[in-house]
C-alpha cells in the first residue's frame, strides 16, 4: 500500500478521498479497484477507448501536463464532453508530484 | 448510464408502415437478400420491436444503441462463453474436441471467449501487446507492407479490391505482428474459414471433420512457433503472449497457461483478419459509390485529426462486424422485452450505429460528429475489441496509401451486382472489381 492522496469526484458528483494510493497506479486502475462510478476502462489502459475520461481540477492540470497525440486522438472521439483539462485516467500514473491531485469523472459522450 | 440491465426502463415504440410491419413479421437475417442489404429490416426492428425474436435464426436481435450498450455492459447475465462455446461444432461437441486432442495437440477452449472474473484475468494478460502506443511504433512497418502491396497492383489499372488488396494486406500484417513465416498466407485464409465455420449453424459431420483437420493443422503450427519463442523471445506478439505476466496488487504474479496462450494466438490470428479486411474492402466500396467520398479523403489525407475521424466514422457508417452473440443466463427484461433463460442473442452493431437517436442523419458520412466514440462498431464494455488500435491503424494507413498511389478509382461492376459473404457475423463484400489510374 502506498501513501499518495487522490480526491476523486465521480460522475454523479460524489467525492471520495483515497490516501493510500501506490506510486505507479493509474487513475483508471484506482477508480476500477475502488468502484468509482463512471470510469469503465474498457481497453484496460491501452489509450484506445476513452472510457476513463477525467477532468483534472484546477492547477493540477499544469502538473499533469497535456495529452500526447495518441491520447488527444482518443479524447477527440468524445469531443462533445472534452474540455481544456481533459485527460484519460489510464494515462496518468500516480507519483509523488501528484500527491493530493483532484479529478472529476467526465460524463459519457452524448446521445 | 446503466451498468446492469435496468429492468424498469422502457423506451417508446414507434408506429410502423405496412411495409415495415410486413418485414418485421416475415423478415429474417438468414435471408441472403436481407443479409446483403439489411437496413430496412433494422429500421423496422428499431422502431417497432427493438429486441426482436428472429425465428429463422432462433435468436434475439438487439437493435437499439441503448439496448446494445446495456447488454454488453452486463457480461454476467449475457454470457459470451455460453454464446460461443455452446454453438461451437453444434451437436458434435465431443467428436470435435476428441479430434483436436488426438490430432491437434489438444482441445484449447477460447480463453478470451469467456466471462468475468476469468475473462478479466485473460484481458489483463493480453492487453499490453495491443496498446495504442505499442501500435503506433508499428506504423512505419505497416506503412511499408501496405505501400508495397498497393504498388504491386498500381500499374495494372484494375484489380479486385477485396481479393488483391484488402485480404492479402491484413494477412500480411498479422503475419508480421505475430511473427509467423512469410509464405503462410494462403494457409491462414483456409484456417480462418475453418475456425469461423465451427461456430456457424450448418455443418455436416464430414464438414465438421474437414474443418477440425484445418484447425488441428493451425494449432500444430502455432504450437511450434510458440515453443520457438518460449526458448528465444523476439519482438513479436507470439513472444508477448508466451511471456506475458502481470503482477497483482498483492504482489502475486499471473501468467497464461500454455493452453490459454495457444487459444489466444489462435484468436488473435482469426479475430483480426476478416474484420480488418472487411473494413478495407468497405472503404473501397464507399470511395467508389458514395458521391464526394474520394474527394473528402483526398482533402484530409495530411490532416491527422481529420483522418482519424474519417476512419472512425467509416467504422460507424459501415461496421465490418455486423453482430456478435451472447447467451442470456436467466430470464431478463431489457427495455420492456423479456429474454428467456438460455436464449441466444445477437448485438446488431450496424443497427446500433444507425440509431438516429444517437447519430442524427445516420446515413450521412460526417467526420465532425462530436460523439463518434459512442459507436459500437468495436463493441463496448468488458469485451470491447482488444485489437481496436491496430485495426484503426491498418485502415488509416490503407486510406493514406490508396490516395497516395491511386486515383480515379471506379467500380467495375454495377452496385447491384456486389455480392456479400453469406454470414450473419460480418458484412463482407466477396469481390469488388475496380479500375483506377496510378497517381
Ligand atoms: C476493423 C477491424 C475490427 C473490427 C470491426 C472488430 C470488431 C470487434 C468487436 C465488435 C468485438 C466485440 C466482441 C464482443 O463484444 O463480443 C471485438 C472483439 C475482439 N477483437 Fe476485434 N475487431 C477488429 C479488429 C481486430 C484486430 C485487428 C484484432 C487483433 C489483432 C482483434 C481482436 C479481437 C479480440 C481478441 C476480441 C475479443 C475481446 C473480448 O472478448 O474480450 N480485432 N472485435
Ligand atoms: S482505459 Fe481505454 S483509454 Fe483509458
Amino acid at each position: 500500500m502506498g501513501n499518495l492522496k487522490v480526491t476523486y469526484t465521480d460522475v454523479k458528483g460524489e467525492t471520495r478521498i483515497f490516501d493510500d494510493v501506490e506510486e505507479g497506479t493509474s487513475l483508471m486502475e484506482l477508480a476500477k479497484r475502488q468502484g468509482v462510478e463512471g470510469i469503465f476502462g474498457d481497453c484496460g489502459g491501452g489509450c484506445a477507448c476513452a472510457t476513463c475520461h477525467v477532468y483534472v481540477d484546477g492547477d493540477w492540470f499544469e502538473k499533469v501536463g497535456p495529452p500526447d497525440d495518441i491520447e488527444f486522438a482518443m479524447l477527440d472521439m468524445v469531443a462533445d464532453v472534452m474540455k481544456d483539462n481533459s485527460r484519460l485516467g489510464c494515462q496518468i500514473k500516480m507519483k509523488p508530484e501528484l500527491d493530493g491531485i483532484a479529478i472529476t469523472v467526465a460524463p459519457s459522450s452524448g446521445f | 448510464m446503466a451498468t446492469q440491465a435496468d429492468e424498469a426502463k422502457v423506451s417508446d415504440r414507434l408506429p410502423l408502415t405496412a411495409d415495415e410491419q410486413q418485414l418485421l413479421d416475415k423478415g429474417t437475417l438468414t435471408d441472403r437478400a436481407i443479409q446483403a442489404r439489411p437496413r430496412p429490416y433494422y429500421t423496422a426492428m428499431r422502431k417497432g420491436d427493438p429486441i426482436h425474436y428472429d425465428a429463422g435464426l432462433n435468436s434475439w436481435l438487439v437493435t437499439r444503441h441503448e439496448d446494445i450498450w446495456a447488454v454488453q455492459s452486463d457480461p454476467i447475465t449475457f454470457s459470451v462463453n455460453k454464446g460461443y462455446h455452446e454453438i461451437q461444432a453444434r451437436g458434435m461437441h465431443d467428436e470435435f474436441r476428441n479430434y483436436l486432442r488426438t490430432h491437434g495437440g489438444g482441445y484449447f477452449p477460447d480463453a478470451i471467449m469467456s466471462d468475468p472474473p476469468y475473462h478479466t484475468r485473460i484481458r489483463k494478460l493480453m492487453e499490453n501487446a495491443f496498446t495504442a502506443h505499442r501500435v503506433k511504433e508499428l506504423e512505419p512497418r505497416i506503412t511499408q507492407v501496405v505501400s508495397d502491396l498497393i504498388a504491386s497492383v498500381a500499374d495494372k489499372g484494375h484489380c479486385d479490391a477485396v481479393k488483391d488488396i484488402a485480404v492479402p494486406l491484413t494477412i500480411r500484417i498479422i503475419v508480421e505482428q505475430l511473427g509467423l513465416d512469410q509464405g503462410i498466407e494462403s494457409k491462414i485464409s483456409r484456417w480462418s474459414v475453418a475456425v469461423t465455420a465451427q461456430i456457424s449453424a450448418m455443418q455436416t459431420r464430414e464438414q465438421m471433420l474437414e474443418n477440425a483437420a484445418q484447425i488441428a493443422e493451425l494449432q500444430n503450427y502455432i504450437i511450434g512457433k510458440m515453443k520457438e519463442r518460449e526458448a528465444e523471445p523476439r519482438e513479436d506478439m507470439i513472444s508477448d503472449l508466451v511471456h506475458a505476466q502481470v503482477t497483482n496488487a498483492d504482489g502475486t504474479v499471473e501468467k497464461l497457461t500454455f493452453e490459454e496462450a495457444v487459444s489466444l494466438v489462435r484468436a488473435t490470428l482469426i479475430a483480426g483478419n476478416d474484420t480488418t479486411a472487411t473494413a478495407i474492402g468497405n472503404l473501397f466500396y464507399v470511395l467508389t459509390t458514395k458521391p464526394g467520398m474520394a474527394e473528402l479523403l483526398e482533402s484530409i489525407i495530411d490532416d491527422d485529426r481529420k483522418l482519424n475521424r474519417f476512419v472512425e466514422e467509416h467504422m460507424r457508417n459501415e461496421p465490418p462486424v455486423r453482430a456478435l452473440s451472447r447467451m442470456c443466463v436467466k430470464d431478463t427484461v431489457v427495455n420492456g422485452t423479456t429474454i428467456p433463460e438460455g436464449a441466444h442473442m445477437l448485438l446488431v452493431y450496424d443497427s446500433g450505429n444507425d440509431d438516429e437517436t444517437v447519430f442524427p442523419e445516420p446515413r450521412k458520412f460526417d467526420i465532425e460528429r462530436s460523439n463518434l466514440g459512442r459507436h459500437v462498431g468495436f463493441g463496448g464494455g468488458p469485451h470491447r475489441c482488444i485489437g481496436v488500435a491496430l485495426a484503426r491503424m491498418e485502415v488509416k494507413v490503407a486510406a493514406r496509401e490508396i490516395v497516395r498511389q491511386l486515383k480515379d478509382i471506379k467500380l467495375a461492376i454495377p452496385v447491384s451486382e456486389i455480392s456479400y459473404v453469406p454470414t450473419v457475423a460480418t458484412h463482407t463484400i466477396e469481390s469488388l472489381p475496380i479500375t483506377y489510374e496510378r497517381r
